[in-house]
């Protein structure tokens, strides 16, 4: 007990863990530590300093040390700091952590260090990285922070550091980021099996794995950066239809000699979205509106529909009558009213939310109405009715509310209602 | 002991909650005062507590007094003369063969009135969030805008978070009453979104009152574009958290004390969110048997 009191005392007196040996001398170290390789691990570390040219620390000296951990936070800065915002990247990242682990063997502010790089990393795109979260990690000294015995154990044994490391492990967990067996061989290496980043690292690896997948609508990681390949991705995906086509009416381009830029238009349609235009009376417009938002995990794209009001509801789309013996070997219909009971019923007791048709979707490069003129132009190839209907453009008159439309610039066309049509 | 009470005193879902675990006849007495409140006891870093007596608060109005009284009353017939009738003002036979159920439809502007909406301006944060009917006042539209920008208070680490919630089912003189959905195994919800990922929080009345920060989560990923979305997701699903901190024991909620179902969108990502909810419903699933997803060791991970 006295011993570690004894430690304690020390610990506070030096300010840093790994002065200890050298304040208690070889032989006290010896007689607390408790396993063999541990006391041969710190009795390293004491022979280390000692062989150092310094010799033993003088008052002044002492005082330098105290004078230094107010100094620390600003010196890790300067490490991150000396790198300007070009050159910032995970080399230069790796390069501080390395010169950070080479200038002192003891690693005095290791933890101010860490919280340091943890602050940088976004800065330095490194965020998502396992590798350098392993590289942080193995910033802590080893075998140090393990507790030796049981009153250790019970106890928080080195809170500060503890929790420098169930920060790093933090924000892995908010990148979305799974450790691997390094991270694990690490913290069993500093901290010991039973503490807290340990504990957090179970749970990361309990839980993560669980939710890993759920999501039913998965994005490619990283996105692609064609704009076309974006566009089809994301028409695929909310046309919910696996029937839909899609079909790409216009390549991006430039025409060098004038100057005039090409928008990409890509548009999906399905058959069954085909036959319904069709039928759609060619006395009733079709509206194109948008732009509406899509996120696809970090990054925003607009759509454009096209779609009918609601039919007026005096006027009530009359079905196609099958007279019944139109086949003599089967009914082409059946009314059997199957007596359900209440217990059967699954179907939930509310309103339809009445909506119009939509007929297709596109999304464009920029969203004025020549470019969407050109989509109804291609859709004319495929739906010759279209050239028949009148078709009204309703961009950014929709209700939904678009507070920042980034990409696409429509500020002087708005309720820019024209009605075209369209010959052929 | 200080712990404890700064503990109490951070985040809950009214003052009146604690009340009622204590003290369940104090309740009565100072519920008629006092409105529910339904921000949350969280204390900005650097505001002052407000040490304003409870008396202090207490509104007399002779109006409003009138308007209570009638409305309690109102209430405390409905009950029971429902009582009468049956389980929850149904005759036996519906309730007993009853497989779906539909809880919240958004039709007027009294639908909307049973939610509350927050984002972390609370917290001073910068998100916006605003719940309104929709196109063809048929739905509701949750839009506004996330921003995670942090608060520069010094304590806050995260921001950015837009949530809305279903208010409290209260019975007459303002005793709690819980939503009964135990003969029911999932949650259907028809939404349409913009392809962002939100939650779906239940707030299941515990037992002890530390646990008033306990919520039942599970994801609802939503799709995008102009079609609606059914979404069913079975009970069993919902993990405990606490917090917003994913705890180690789980065990399945108690169907028939559920308080409040709440979304909250939080994903990391600065910009405008829209999400339209048609209506919100239970139903029996007989296909899924799953009792909890979650393993139930005493020491999970």
């Amino acid at each position: 007990m006295r011993c570690t009191r004894v430690l304690l005392l020390a610990k506070e007196a030096c300010g840093g863990p790994l002065t200890l040996g050298q304040a208690l001398g070889l032989p006290g170290t010896v007689s607390c530590a408790q396993t063999p390789n541990m006391c041969l691990s710190r009795g390293f570390r004491t022979s280390m300093r000692k062989s150092s040219s310094n010799p033993a620390p003088t008052k002044r000296e002492e005082k330098k040390e105290e004078a230094q951990p107010s100094q620390k936070s600003l010196v890790t800065d300067d490490f991150f700091n000396r790198f300007d915002q070009d050159c910032r990247n995970k080399a230069t990242f790796s390069q501080v952590v390395d010169v950070f682990c080479k200038k002192d063997v003891r690693r005095r502010g290791h933890v101010e260090f860490i919280y340091a790089a943890l602050q940088k990393m976004p800065e330095f795109g490194v965020e998502r990285d396992l590798r350098v979260y392993n590289a942080l990690l193995d910033v802590f000294p080893k075998e140090v922070f393990v507790p030796q015995n049981s009153f250790q154990r019970m106890f928080n044994h080195y809170p500060r550091q503890q929790e420098c490391g169930v920060q790093v492990l933090e924000q892995m967990e908010n990148y979305g980021i799974l450790p691997d067996a390094e991270t694990r061989f690490l913290l069993l290496q500093i901290f010991g099996r039973k503490s807290h980043p340990f504990l957090k690292y179970r749970r990361m690896m309990y839980w993560f794995p669980k939710f890993q997948n759920l999501n039913p609508y998965p994005m490619l990681e990283p996105l692609p950066q064609d704009p076309v390949d974006i566009a089809k991705l994301s028409l695929q995906r909310i046309s919910a239809d696996l029937d839909a086509r899609i079909t790409v009416y216009q390549m991006p381009s430039v025409e060098e000699e004038t100057g005039i830029t090409y928008p990409h238009i890509v548009g999906i349609q399905s058959p069954e979205q085909q036959s319904l235009l069709q039928k759609h009376s060619q006395d009733r417009p079709v509206y194109i509106e948008g732009p509406f938002p899509l996120w696809l995990k970090k990054t925003c794209v607009y759509y454009y529909v096209l779609r009918a009001e609601l039919s007026p509801p005096g006027e009530k789309e009359e079905e196609e009558e099958i007279d019944p013996e139109r086949n003599f070997y089967y009914p082409m219909r059946m009314d059997m009213d199957l007596e359900r009971d209440l217990g059967d019923d699954d179907s939930f007791d509310v309103d339809e939310v009445e909506e119009g048709l939509i007929f297709a979707m596109c999304m464009v490069g920029s969203g004025d109405q020549a470019t969407l003129a050109k989509w109804i132009s291609g859709l004319q190839e495929t739906n010759p009715i279209l050239g028949h209907i009148p078709v009204v453009f309703r961009l950014e008159s929709s209700p939904h509310e678009i507070q920042a439309v980034p990409e696409v610039e429509e500020t002087d066309e708005e309720e820019a209602i024209q009605s075209q049509k369209m010959t052929q | 002991m200080a712990l404890t009470f700064k503990l109490l005193n951070k985040v809950g879902y009214s003052p009146e909650h604690q009340w009622n675990i204590f003290c369940p006849l104090a309740k009565l007495a100072f519920a008629q005062c006092t409105p529910r409140m339904h921000s949350s006891s969280y204390r900005r870093p650097g505001v002052p507590p407000d040490n304003t007596p409870p008396w202090k608060k207490i509104d007399f109005n002779f109006q409003k007094g009138v308007k209570e009284v009638k409305k309690h009353f109102g209430l405390l017939k409905k009950e029971l003369v429902d009582h009468w009738t049956g389980p929850e003002g149904r005759p036996l036979v519906e309730h007993i063969l009853e497989q779906t159920r539909v809880l919240w439809e958004f039709r007027c502007q009294q639908d909307l009135e049973q939610w509350v909406v927050s984002s972390d301006q609370e917290i001073g944060g910068r998100s916006e969030a605003y719940l309104k009917l929709g196109k063809n006042n048929q739905t509701a539209l949750l839009c506004g805008t996330l921003n995670t920008n942090v608060p520069r208070d010094g304590e806050t680490r995260y921001s950015g978070y837009c949530s809305m919630r279903s208010k409290l089912p209260q019975a007459a003189f303002n005793r709690l009453k819980h939503y009964d959905w135990s003969s029911f195994n999932s949650l259907h919800l028809r939404v349409r979104g913009d392809g962002r990922s939100w939650m779906v929080n239940l707030g299941t009345e515990m037992y002890f009152s530390h646990q008033k920060n306990d919520l039942y989560n599970y994801f609802l990923f939503t799709r995008g574009g102009p079609y609606w979305q059914d979404v069913k997701i079975p009970f069993s699903k919902f993990f405990l958290t606490s917090r917003g901190r994913i705890q180690d024991n789980q065990q399945p909620a108690w169907l028939d004390k559920i308080n409040t179902l709440g979304f909250t969108l939080g994903d990391k990502v600065d910009g405008p969110f829209q999400l339209e909810i048609d209506f919100i419903g239970v139903c029996n699933d007989r296909a899924h048997t799953e009792e909890f997803a979650y393993e139930k060791y005493k020491r999970n991970p």
